[in-house]
């Protein structure tokens, strides 16, 4: 079984972001990176059906130099090899020109099952995984929470409000992995040592024959207004201060 | 925001900037590591750390503790799927030879891992930090069987390990230990004792546990001269491996302590009914000898326990101290209109923070550099570096264990008083990590035990040579350090310093032959206190030294000047660090080195007043 997991490195959850005085993006020399936790789902649910079903697992990653290390951790837990999509031309692809590359790397792999994550937490597009499906022109099963793999065919959970979808397709397809997919493993150390010699094809636009032709351009970024200072309301007894609630909620904030 | 325990910078500096181990990678034993190949090393403890073990750091203290019920011994239950994990990812031997089921990794690695573990969940971490002491000793000093039999499981988590010391009439004094062996027609031994206080003594994480015991066969000499080590397994183990029949070691309760509960403390009764069994390890009346191997392993970890908590308890502080909104600055304090601010900009808390700081970080690049020690000994190229690296190995171990458990102890403690009153109440960590670091100070030999040895064993090794090799180096950075401008005014006291410590361990000698033999067996403990705050100031002025190098680079890259460059710590992380370096080396050799000469100088006036009052006029 071929099958893939695209990658995205993106900042830690955690890591403080600070804009660019230029407003041009985030200032990105001190901050932690981390695989996408999206695609994390992938990549476990890729090594699962690997490990069931024999085969085995190509990490795709569109980035800088330093998504090595997101690429490097994925192969940690288990994958096989990877190709990183590098190239300072790309370094503003919006989610179609990532997806283009994407697609242009995959096509010439053998390729049964495509994960990605259903979005990623650095800029919550949630446009990848849909559009690498079409431009390969297979289907798309995305929001996954659970999957089963039936030789030629795959059944998935898609949750909607209220109701869960169960769907199933023939293969290939692109399964974008939601929360709650499984419970990614943690590269073991033995897998860490072995990663290191794993191949890892490093590719530029020109060798995929694609071009940063972007739809979506960023205007600017700009941080979140600062958080206004708190009110206290002051009042002798439970009733006075209900009152006052009361009027600030519906003077003030216009809420009531 | 950092991970709240551990400063991964920090440990990223000391492992590559100060130390420099890349050097490691140089070399035939290391060659297959590289930088990138730690950094994910790294990334994935530290992740192991804050989402699997941190977690179960409260719950284990609190909800889920060790517990003894119905005669069988219970690991905290949020322990069990870390550990399972744990052993799958191999963390617990990674400098482990390959060919013993590990990854060969340098220590000076693992070290970082561990401060990590430790940091996150100390109780958890001594379950396979046992593991490994006990299993490394037996692929030492045992058989290719007995390596088969049992250190491979060891290795892997699949059993565990202890280390079983400690009776109750023998604590401090080992030979004074009554446990017995008897030899069998088989060749095995049948052994009959108790042994208390047994970390890990008996739990459910593994059904087998594999017991390395101290026992005297009948007949041989008291004292620690008669002592045999011993493997005795909790099941008999069969021919194929397998596990057969309980082997009659009954732990018989655990004890209730005042921290760490998520260890179980046990008590151990071998051979209640005469059928427990052991095999010896290495030969007869060598199992003090063994041992040591692995105390002086347990000593270098339970000195990193007390590097975890302090670094843990700093970091909350830290942490804490930013956001805790209480008084307006001294400047404002007639200015009724002026606004309480952060407590971090109270002088009394900076002043604490900072000797928290200073402490850790030299703490951590001392704990490090006797890992890189280590491995030194096993890649060096020639035996006279082997044994440099070694000298320092075992110089520095009892002043890892006393230092860092005794300063662990303090930061933790100044670290609660960062928070008030708060952080006296169970709704944040500092109270937990005041009860479980104690412990360090008296475990794994009392800090007095450590001092004595330190005194009376390590300073004069090797006729003197590896403290005078330590004073070398030290030597070497405050002639460094004179030549930096930022610097040269504080080089002083570190000067200073070593030589009223130099002075002072010279007439240790002419004491030890002298009726004043009774000074340094007495004064022991500051002794130790001593040379380790001068190891302390070494460290911090190395760092010092390479941050003022890295910050002068910055500055230059930036375009700016010295003074334009002070004001970017704010908004660059990189120089705010650099900076913090030099911070630490300037407060530590204004507050505390130059305490030095004066505790010199208490030792020198040998005042025996302790040992000569009466016993009565302690107390009447």
């Amino acid at each position: 079984m071929n099958i893939i997991a695209c990658v995205k490195q993106v900042p830690d959850t955690e890591a403080q972001i600070k804009v660019k005085a230029d407003g041009s993006g985030i200032e990105d020399g001190q901050i932690k990176w981390v695989m996408n936790p999206y695609d994390e789902f992938g990549v476990e649910e890729a090594l699962k059906l690997k490990e069931k079903n024999g085969g085995d697992v190509t990490i795709v990653s569109v980035g800088p130099a330093r998504a090595m290390e997101t690429i490097r951790t994925a192969l940690a837990m288990g994958a096989d090899k990877g190709i990183h999509i590098s190239d300072p031309a790309l370094d503003n692809a919006d989610a179609f020109v990532t997806a283009s590359a994407l697609a242009a790397a995959i096509k010439g792999l053998p390729h049964d099952i495509i994960f990605c994550g259903q979005r990623a937490i650095d800029d919550d597009s949630g446009q990848v995984g849909a559009m690498l499906a079409e431009l390969l022109g297979i289907p798309q099963l995305t929001l996954v929470t659970k999957l089963d793999f039936a030789g030629s065919s795959v059944k998935v959970i898609r949750p909607i409000e209220g109701a869960q979808l169960s769907i199933e397709t023939s293969l290939p397809c692109v399964v974008t992995a939601q929360k709650g997919l499984n419970e990614p493993r943690y590269a073991s150390l033995p897998g860490i040592m072995k990663a290191k010699k794993k191949p890892v094809d490093v590719k530029n636009a020109a060798a995929l024959g694609i071009a940063s032709d972007v739809k979506a351009k960023v205007a600017k970024v700009v941080p979140p207004p600062a958080r206004a200072a708190g009110k206290i309301i002051c009042g002798d007894d439970a009733a006075q201060k209900a009152a006052e609630l009361a009027r600030c909620l519906r003077e003030e904030a216009k809420a009531i | 925001m950092g991970n709240s325990i551990v400063n991964t910078r920090d440990q990223r500096f000391v492992l590559y900037e100060q130390i420099g181990i890349d050097k490691l990678f140089t070399t035939d034993k290391y060659s297959g590591f590289s930088r990138d190949m730690v950094d994910m090393v790294l990334t994935e403890a530290e992740k192991f750390a804050v989402e699997m073990l941190l977690p179960a750091y409260d719950i284990a203290d609190k909800q889920d503790p060790a517990t003894f019920k119905d005669g069988k011994v219970h690991a905290p239950v949020c322990f069990q799927e870390p550990y399972r994990r744990y052993c799958e990812a191999g963390w617990i031997g990674p400098a482990v030879p390959v060919e013993l089921g590990g990854q060969g990794l340098p220590m000076s690695v693992f070290a970082a891992c561990l401060e990590l573990f430790g940091a996150a969940n100390y109780a958890f971490q001594m379950y396979p930090g046992l593991t490994l002491g006990a299993a490394s000793m037996i692929a030492t000093h045992g058989t290719p069987e007995q390596v088969q039999k049992y250190a491979l499981k060891m290795f892997s988590g699949e059993w565990s390990g202890t280390m079983c010391l400690t009776e109750p009439g023998a604590g401090s004094d080992v030979g004074a230990s009554r446990t017995s062996a008897r030899k069998l027609p088989d060749g095995t031994y049948s052994i009959t004792g108790t042994k208390c206080f047994i970390s890990s003594g008996d739990h459910d994480l593994t059904r087998q546990i594999v017991h390395p015991v101290l026992a005297r066969i009948e007949g041989d000499p008291p004292g620690t001269k008669g002592i045999s080590i011993f493997i005795v397994p909790k099941y008999r183990v069969e021919a194929d491996g397998s596990l057969g029949k309980a082997n009659d070691v009954v732990a018989s309760n655990i004890e209730h302590k005042m921290g760490i509960k998520g260890s179980a403390t046990c008590t151990l009764n071998f051979g209640e009914n005469g059928a427990c069994t052991g095999e010896l390890l290495g030969n007869e009346r060598e199992g003090i000898k063994i041992m040591f191997q692995m105390m002086n392993e347990a000593r270098f970890g339970t000195g990193m326990q007390g590097l975890d908590f302090a670094s843990a308890a700093f970091e909350h502080a830290v942490q804490y101290a930013k956001e805790r909104i209480q008084s307006k600055k001294i400047e404002d304090f007639t200015n009724p209109a002026a606004e309480s601010v952060a407590i971090i900009n109270h002088a009394d808390i900076r002043r604490s923070l900072l000797w928290m700081k200073a402490h850790v970080e030299g703490m951590r690049a001392m704990n490090y550099f006797i890992a890189y020690c280590i491995d030194q000994e096993h890649c060096a190229a020639t035996e006279e570096e082997k044994e440099r690296a070694k000298g320092f190995v075992d110089l520095l171990t009892p002043i890892c264990k006393a230092y860092c458990t005794d300063r662990g102890v303090e930061i933790c403690s100044l670290g609660m008083d960062v928070f008030g009153g708060y952080g006296y109440c169970s709704e944040y960590p500092m109270e937990q990590y005041v009860r479980d670091v104690k412990i360090a100070t008296i475990y794994e030999g009392t800090n007095y035990i450590q001092s004595l040895d330190f005194v009376g064993r390590k300073l004069g090794q090797n006729k003197g040579k590896n403290i005078m090799n330590l004073f070398g180096e030290i030597t070497k950075i405050i002639q460094s350090a004179k030549s930096v401008e930022a610097l040269s005014s504080y080089a002083v006291h570190l000067e200073n310093a070593m030589n009223s410590t130099i002075a002072l361990t010279m007439r240790l000698g002419q004491w030890a032959k002298s009726l004043d033999y009774i000074i340094p067996v007495m004064n022991a403990r500051p002794l130790l206190m001593i040379v380790g705050d001068v190891v302390i100031g070494w460290k911090l002025f190395e760092a010092a030294i390479i941050a003022q190098e890295k910050l002068a680079a910055l500055y230059a890259r930036l375009g700016v000047n010295e003074a334009q460059g002070r004001a970017l710590a704010k908004d660059n992380s990189e120089v705010a660090f650099y900076q913090g370096k030099l911070a630490n080396a300037r407060y530590f050799a204004s507050n505390v080195l130059p305490t030095i000469d004066g505790r010199c100088a208490c030792i020198g006036l040998t005042d025996k007043t302790p040992v000569e009052m009466a016993e009565e006029s302690f107390s009447v």
